[in-house]
C-alpha cells in the first residue's frame, strides 16, 4: 500500500518530533535534575525512590551555600570544607574569583586577537601556516605542561595569583579568538579604512575607531565565547591556585571532597549558580556559535 | 628616512616608490609591535616551563626530596642525574602503556558519537519547521554547562539509587540496580557517555552550520535529473560537507584526549585503573605520588605524541581550506 506524497511528508514529520523529543528528554534531564536536588531538603538528596519534584522544596541549600547561613570553616592546609561554624562567604570569593579572572583574560585575549586578526586579514602579518600553528596552543592538552609552569610559577611568584592563571587563559584562548574575530573582520569592506587613511588617520587610529566599532557585534559575540570557555576552565585553576585564587569549579570540588560526607543539595545550589551565567551568555550568542570553531571552513 | 607610519594631515606629495616603501615599513613596524608581546609570553613563560621538564626528565627530583625548603632553588639542589633511566621505566610501564589506549579508544568513541548524534540530529532539523528554535535552544545546553559540574550532577543521576536506575526499572518493569560508576567494566563507557552528552551540541552547531552553507544548486540539478534524496545526501551534500565533518572529527577528538574534568572529578581514575586516561595518569604521577621527574618524562612523551597528531590534524585542515578557497574562487558570484 503506497503512501501518497503527502501522507509520507507527515510521517516524515512525527517521526522528526519523536526523534527531537527523545533527544530534547536526554538532554533536558540532567539539567531538571540538578535544579530539582537545588530545591530539596536534606532528606531528600538520597531518598528511594528518588524525588523528582519535592513536595517540601526549600531554599534552605541557596541560602546555605550562598547567604552562608549555617557557615562552614575550612581546612587550611587541605583546603577541604570541615565544619559547618563559620561565615566564610567561600562562593562569593570563589565567584569574584572567576569573575576577575574570566572577564581580565577574555578582554585581553579579545582585544589582543581582534588586532591580531585584523593584521592577518590585511597585511597577512602571520602566513596561513602560522596561523593554523597557533592552533597548538588550544589543541596540546595543558596537563603536558602544567608541572614545570607550577615550577616556574613559584619561582616567578605568579603561583597562586589573578595574573598567572589569566596569563595561561589568555595564551589558550587566544587561538580562537584570532580565528573568531577574523572571521567578523573578513567580512568588512575595506573602503572605510582606505577612507579613513586618506584622510590621515593612523593605523591605530583606524583599527580603533573604525574597523572594530564595524564588527562590535562580532567582537561581542568572540568575548562572550571565550568568557564560556575561561569561566569552566578547571585544570589549570586546579593546579595553579591553592588557597588564595579558588575559582568556581574549583571551588565546587572541594564541596564533593567535603567530609561531611555528600551533600548534593548544596552542590546543586552552587552549581545552578555556576552555570546560569554561561546558559544565559551562551544563548546570547547562539547564532554565532557555531563561528567560534569554524576556521573558515564554513562559508555563508 | 626613519618610519613615518602616520600618515600626515595634510597629504604628502611623494613619489609612488617611496611612498609604497614607507607603507611596507609600516605594515612591519605594526606587525612587530602586535607579534612582539605573544612572543615574549612565549618565551617567558612556555619556553622556561619547557625547558625546566626537560631538566627534570633526567635529574631526578620529588617534592618530598626538597624538604623544609620549599624555594625554587632547592628544587635544583635536591635533584640528582639519573640520565634516561626515568625514560627507560615510562618506555616499560605497563599502566602508562593502557592509559594511551585508553584515551585513544575514549576519544574515538566518544567522536564517533558525537559526531553521529550531532550530524544525524541536524539533518532531522536544519530545514526550518515549526519549533525549530524551541529544539535549537534546548540542544546546546549541554555545552554551555561546565564540566566539573556535569561530573557531579552525573554522579547524583547515576549512582545506584539513582533516578536512572528508577527510571529503568520503571520502563522494564523490575529493580535496576545497575553501578554505572563504580564497576570496573562501565565505568569508561559512563564517562564516555557524559561527555557524548556535554559535546553532542559542538558537533551538531558545526553541521547545522555546514548544512545551512551548502549551495542549493547541485542538489536542485540532481533532484531534476531525477536522484533520489539518498542518492543526493551520500553523493551531493556528504562529499560538500568533508571539510566541516573532518573539523567536528578533528577538535572533538583533541578535545576529549584532555578530558580531565569529569574523569578526575568523578573517580580519579578508578575503580582500580579503569578511568587512568592519560590526563588522569599524569596527575597522579605528578601532584598525588608527587613524583615531578616522572611526570615530566610521561608529559613529554605525551607531548610528542599529541604534537605529532596536532600536526596531522591541521596538515589536513589546511588541505581541505585549501580546496575550499580553490572552489569558491572559481565561483565568481561569492563575494
Amino acid at each position: 500500500m503506497a503512501m501518497t506524497k503527502s501522507q509520507r511528508r507527515t510521517a516524515y514529520a512525527a517521526m522528526r518530533y519523536f526523534l527531537l523529543t527523545i533527544w530534547l528528554l536526554i538532554v533536558a534531564f540532567p539539567i531538571f535534575w540538578m535544579v530539582s536536588t537545588s530545591f530539596k531538603p536534606d532528606r531528600e538528596w538520597f531518598a528511594w525512590p528518588p524525588v523528582y519534584i519535592s513536595e517540601n522544596a526549600t531554599l534552605q541549600n541557596y541560602l546555605a551555600v550562598w547567604a552562608d547561613v549555617e557557615g562552614h570553616s575550612v581546612d587550611e592546609q587541605t583546603g577541604e570544607i570541615k565544619t559547618y561554624a563559620q561565615s566564610l562567604q567561600r562562593p562569593w570569593v570563589a565567584l569574584g574569583n572567576s569573575a576577575l579572572i574570566s572577564f581580565i583574560a577574555t578582554t585581553l585575549s579579545v582585544l589582543f586577537g581582534s588586532v591580531l586578526a585584523y593584521g592577518v586579514s590585511r597585511y597577512q602579518i602571520l602566513s596561513e601556516g602560522r596561523m593554523f600553528q597557533l592552533l597548538m596552543l588550544r589543541m596540546v592538552p595543558p596537563i603536558v605542561l602544567v608541572a614545570p609552569i607550577s615550577i616556574w610559577y613559584s619561582a616567578l611568584g605568579l603561583l597562586d595569583t589573578v595574573t598567572g592563571l589569566v596569563i595561561l587563559y589568555f595564551l589558550t584562548t587566544l587561538p580562537y579568538a584570532v580565528w573568531m574575530s577574523k572571521s567578523f573582520i573578513d567580512e568588512v569592506p575595506r573602503e572605510m579604512e582606505q577612507a579613513a587613511e586618506i584622510l590621515g588617520a593612523s593605523r591605530w587610529r583606524t583599527i580603533w575607531e573604525v574597523v572594530l566599532p564595524l564588527v562590535r557585534s562580532g567582537l561581542v559575540a568572540t568575548f562572550l565565547f571565550i568568557l564560556i570557555l575561561t569561566w569552566s576552565e578547571y585544570l589549570l585553576a586546579l593546579l595553579l591556585s591553592k588557597a588564595q585564587v579558588v575559582t568556581l569549579p574549583v571551588e565546587l570540588s572541594k564541596y564533593q571532597g567535603s567530609t561531611e560526607g555528600r551533600v548534593y543539595g548544596r552542590q546543586a545550589a552552587l552549581s545552578v549558580g555556576i552555570t546560569l551565567p554561561l546558559i544565559v551568555v551562551g544563548l546570547i550568542i547562539r547564532k554565532h556559535l557555531a563561528r567560534g570553531f569554524s576556521f573558515g571552513m564554513v562559508r555563508r | 628616512m626613519t618610519a613615518d607610519t602616520t600618515m600626515n594631515a595634510e597629504p604628502a606629495p611623494r613619489r609612488g616608490n617611496s611612498r609604497e616603501a614607507t607603507r611596507a615599513q609600516g605594515v612591519k613596524r605594526f606587525k612587530w609591535t602586535v607579534l612582539t608581546p605573544l612572543m615574549a609570553l612565549m618565551i617567558f613563560i612556555l619556553l622556561p616551563a619547557f625547558l625546566l621538564q626537560g631538566y627534570f626528565s633526567f635529574f631526578s627530583f620529588s617534592i618530598f626530596d626538597a624538604g623544609d625548603d620549599p624555594s625554587f632553588l632547592s628544587y635544583f639542589r635536591a635533584s640528582t642525574w639519573v640520565g634516561l633511566d626515568l625514560w627507560a621505566d615510562a618506555f616499560s610501564d605497563d599502566k602508562f602503556g593502557y592509559a594511551i589506549i585508553r584515551s585513544l579508544l575514549f576519544s574515538t568513541g566518544v567522536t564517533t558519537g558525537c559526531f553521529l548524534l550531532g550530524f544525524g540530529l541536524a539533518l532531522l532539523m536544519y530545514r526550518p519547521f515549526r519549533g525549530q528554535g524551541v529544539y535549537y535552544i534546548f540542544f546546546i545546553l549541554p555545552m554551555l554547562t561546565v564540566p566539573i559540574v556535569i561530573a557531579y550532577t552525573g554522579e547524583m543521576i547515576l549512582y545506584q539509587n539513582g533516578p536512572l536506575n528508577d527510571i529503568i526499572g520503571m520502563v522494564t518493569g523490575t529493580r535496576s540496580e545497575v553501578q554505572f560508576l563504580y564497576n570496573q567494566q562501565a565505568a569508561l563507557t559512563t564517562i564516555g557517555l557524559l561527555e557524548i552528552w556535554n559535546w553532542t551540541p559542538f558537533s551538531f552547531i558545526i553541521m547545522m552550520a555546514g548544512l545551512a552553507a551548502l549551495p542549493k544548486e547541485p542538489q536542485e540539478a540532481a533532484q531534476i535529473l531525477g536522484a533520489s534524496r539518498w542518492r543526493i545526501f551520500w553523493e551531493v551534500q556528504l562529499p560538500l560537507l568533508r571539510p566541516v565533518i573532518l573539523l567536528a572529527l578533528i577538535l572533538r577528538f583533541l578535545e576529549s584526549m584532555a578530558e580531565f574534568p569529569k574523569t578526575w572529578g568523578l573517580l580519579q581514575g578508578g575503580p582500580g585503573s579503569a578511568t587512568e586516561t592519560i590526563p588522569v595518569y599524569i596527575f597522579i604521577n605528578a601532584w598525588q605520588f608527587f613524583d615531578l621527574s616522572y611526570g615530566a618524562v610521561l608529559s613529554y612523551l605525551v607531548l610528542f605524541m599529541m604534537v605529532a597528531i596536532v600536526m596531522s590534524a591541521i596538515w589536513l585542515l589546511r588541505r581541505e581550506k585549501k580546496s575550499l578557497d580553490e572552489m569558491y574562487q572559481a565561483s565568481p558570484e561569492e563575494s
